[in-house]
């Protein structure tokens, strides 16, 4: 019985991971392609970067990545952490506010910004980090719940309560470094989702490195599709610095205190 | 290495309620500069609820919390300077041993080297001074334990405060980490309150032992005392084993048992002549002679359970059916075969009656 049970759990793991790595591997020997698909290269990804532009709208989308991060994670951990320590009354509200995003038109959600953002936000580019946040609510809530949900929290918190730690101490020095890798998950989403965004942008007129490739897609779409390539890589990037950084910032302290 | 900071607790008046349940009623308790006191009692009896009103981990709650004379109780856990060790394992699970030590430090903004060199310091006391740069993950359920216990002395608390924290270990790690903790708060001196369920484990700690039983403390007294000399039935029944023999008031300080005549406990003096109720006894105040007649004070041996030392033989009366336990010298119990008729002698000189 268990041995039926595993085989279909790697039956199920291999074709959902076919599902998404096919068309990852398809883009990028697309990408590659060269005179008519005869032979494979870098000058799509060359072209592409010779462009006007790229350094600029790569900038802009890569900061607002940055910024939306940040964000989410000053939003998000601080609340999720009081719902698991003794908001839970909150927590269906919390929770039912984190997916409405979900079932709202990005459309509606752009007219509605449009109407009632204050100016001074809606005159720079960086108001579409705000949005981010909130479009990428349902699944950092999902990760950083998760990863909450997995440790002892209170006991945790209540021994750095109680060694004089503050509320922002505890969270900076306890709890996230031991959710590490819900944080990180977190983080890569609100990235990829940022890098990735295309609707909000167009409708709030704003260029960032998608509508960017949009626009290139129109004369060279080999080179849209190795710039997509481009934006993927770019957001692994991210995620890996933010994963392995504290690692290493670890490893030299604990090298330190053997020497 | 003894600590500077030997302060005084007084707690007041504290009352608390979780709904409708009242988790602690009038409840009083002073703590002489380094004394330990261990609050003793049954799960859901309030000893938990007051060392975390203490430590300010629970707040709401009503009465006074004074400290070296000043009342603080509307400052912050963070800011309450105590030392406390949780029965769930509570270590950073990312921090080294040596940093988990030193946290309280760190957030005091201490200094890295006075931090490690104090860190060291402590985990030399605990005995675990080489097993700094371990993670929590790789130490046995003890050894985290002795961290936790550095990491709540690293700060020169106030106070100590240990809740259960030797709940979750095995019996023989228990007994020894139980003698190691005196043996450092003796040394430290820190004025400690350790909250525990087991009656050998705070009779064997404890300067004090404060019974407690729905929210009240029941009594607090030196361990002795509070075995030896109960304050009321309930402190008896509680702790150690308790026998259950019907008596008689004969006189305003004396009752009746199984035609003996023994002294009222003088709490209890002036009680009505001619009241009945169960005097209570310990079973190591009773003793057995076998017999072949037949009285109120009859019995047949029903089992003997070896106990090393001691041996505690349960005998049925033959009057009401009853059972008593005596516990003699392992020796002497020899004789009292299973089945045969024994009379039962007591040698209590006071007894508190239930009425």
């Amino acid at each position: 019985m268990k041995r039926k049970l595993n085989y279909v759990n790697y039956l199920v793991l291999l074709v959902a991971s076919a599902f998404f790595i096919f068309p990852i591997i398809a883009a990028a020997e697309f990408s590659l392609r060269a005179n008519g698909a005869t032979t494979h290269n870098f000058s799509n990804f060359q072209w592409a970067i010779q462009q006007d532009g790229f350094k600029t709208n790569l900038g802009v989308s890569f900061r607002l990545a940055i910024l939306t991060a940040v964000a989410v994670l000053v939003l998000m951990v601080p609340t999720i952490v009081y719902l698991h320590l003794g908001g839970a009354r909150w927590k269906r509200l919390i929770e039912f506010i984190c997916l409405v995003p979900l079932v709202v038109p990005v459309i509606s959600f752009a007219l509605g910004v449009a109407t009632a953002f204050p100016v001074f936000l809606q005159s720079t580019v960086y108001e579409l980090s705000f949005l981010y946040v909130i479009i990428s609510m349902p699944y950092t809530y999902r990760a950083l719940d998760v990863g909450l949900s997995s440790i002892p929290l209170l006991t945790l918190v209540e021994a750095s309560r109680a060694s004089g730690a503050s509320m922002r101490q505890t969270l900076l020095f306890v709890i996230v470094p031991t959710i590490r890798s819900a944080v990180n998950g977190a983080i890569f989403l609100a990235v990829a989702l940022s890098l990735g965004e295309f609707t909000l942008a167009v409708i709030l007129h704003w260029d960032t490195f998608p509508t960017w490739i949009a626009n290139i897609s129109q004369g060279h779409i080999l080179a849209a599709i190795a710039l997509s390539v481009l934006s993927l890589v770019g957001a692994w990037l991210v995620v890996l610095v933010f994963a392995i950084l504290p690692k290493s910032f670890r490893t030299n302290k604990t090298q330190e205190a053997a020497a | 290495m003894t600590t500077e900071n030997r302060v005084s607790v007084q707690l007041k008046g504290l009352r608390k309620v979780y709904g409708d349940a009242v988790a602690l009623e009038n409840f009083n308790l002073e703590l002489a500069p380094g004394e330990l006191v261990a609050l003793l009692g049954p799960s859901g009896c309030g000893k938990t609820t007051a060392l975390r009103i203490l430590a300010g981990l629970d707040t709401d709650h009503q009465g006074q919390i004074i400290i070296n004379g000043k009342d603080i109780a509307g400052v912050p856990a963070n800011k309450r300077n105590m030392g406390m060790v949780f029965q769930a394992y509570s270590l950073f699970p990312t921090m080294t041993v040596i940093e988990n030590v030193g946290y309280g430090l760190r957030v005091r903004k201490v200094d890295r080297e006075k931090r490690r060199a104090r860190a060291q310091e402590l985990l030399e006391l605990v005995g675990l001074g080489s097993m700094g740069n371990r993670l929590a993950h790789q130490l046995s359920g003890g050894q985290q334990q002795r961290v936790a216990l550095a990491r709540a002395l690293a700060i020169q608390p106030n106070v100590l405060l240990l809740d259960e924290p030797l709940s979750a270990l095995d019996a023989q790690v228990r007994t020894q980490l139980r003698d190691e903790i005196k043996r450092i708060q003796v040394e430290v001196g820190t004025t400690t309150l350790f909250v525990t369920h087991d009656q050998e484990e705070a009779m064997a700690i404890a300067d004090r032992v404060g019974v407690m039983r729905h929210g009240v403390l029941e009594q607090c007294a030196p361990p002795q005392e509070v075995y030896l000399n109960p304050s009321n039935v309930k402190v008896a029944k509680f702790v150690g084993a308790m026998n259950l023999l019907p008596a008689e008031i004969v006189s305003a300080t004396e009752l009746k048992v199984f035609g003996h005549t023994i002294a009222l406990r003088a709490s209890e003096a002036g009680a009505p002549t001619g009241k009945t109720g169960m005097a209570l006894i310990r079973p190591e105040q009773l003793s057995l002679k076998l017999t072949e007649g037949r009285g109120p004070a009859t019995a047949t041996v029903a089992t003997r359970t070896f106990l090393g030392p001691l041996t505690r033989i349960a005998v049925r009366m033959i009057a009401d059916n009853s059972v008593l336990y005596v516990s003699m010298p392992s020796s002497q119990a020899l004789q009292f075969v299973e089945g045969s008729t024994v009379e039962i002698e007591i040698h209590a000189k006071s007894v508190l009656l239930d009425a």
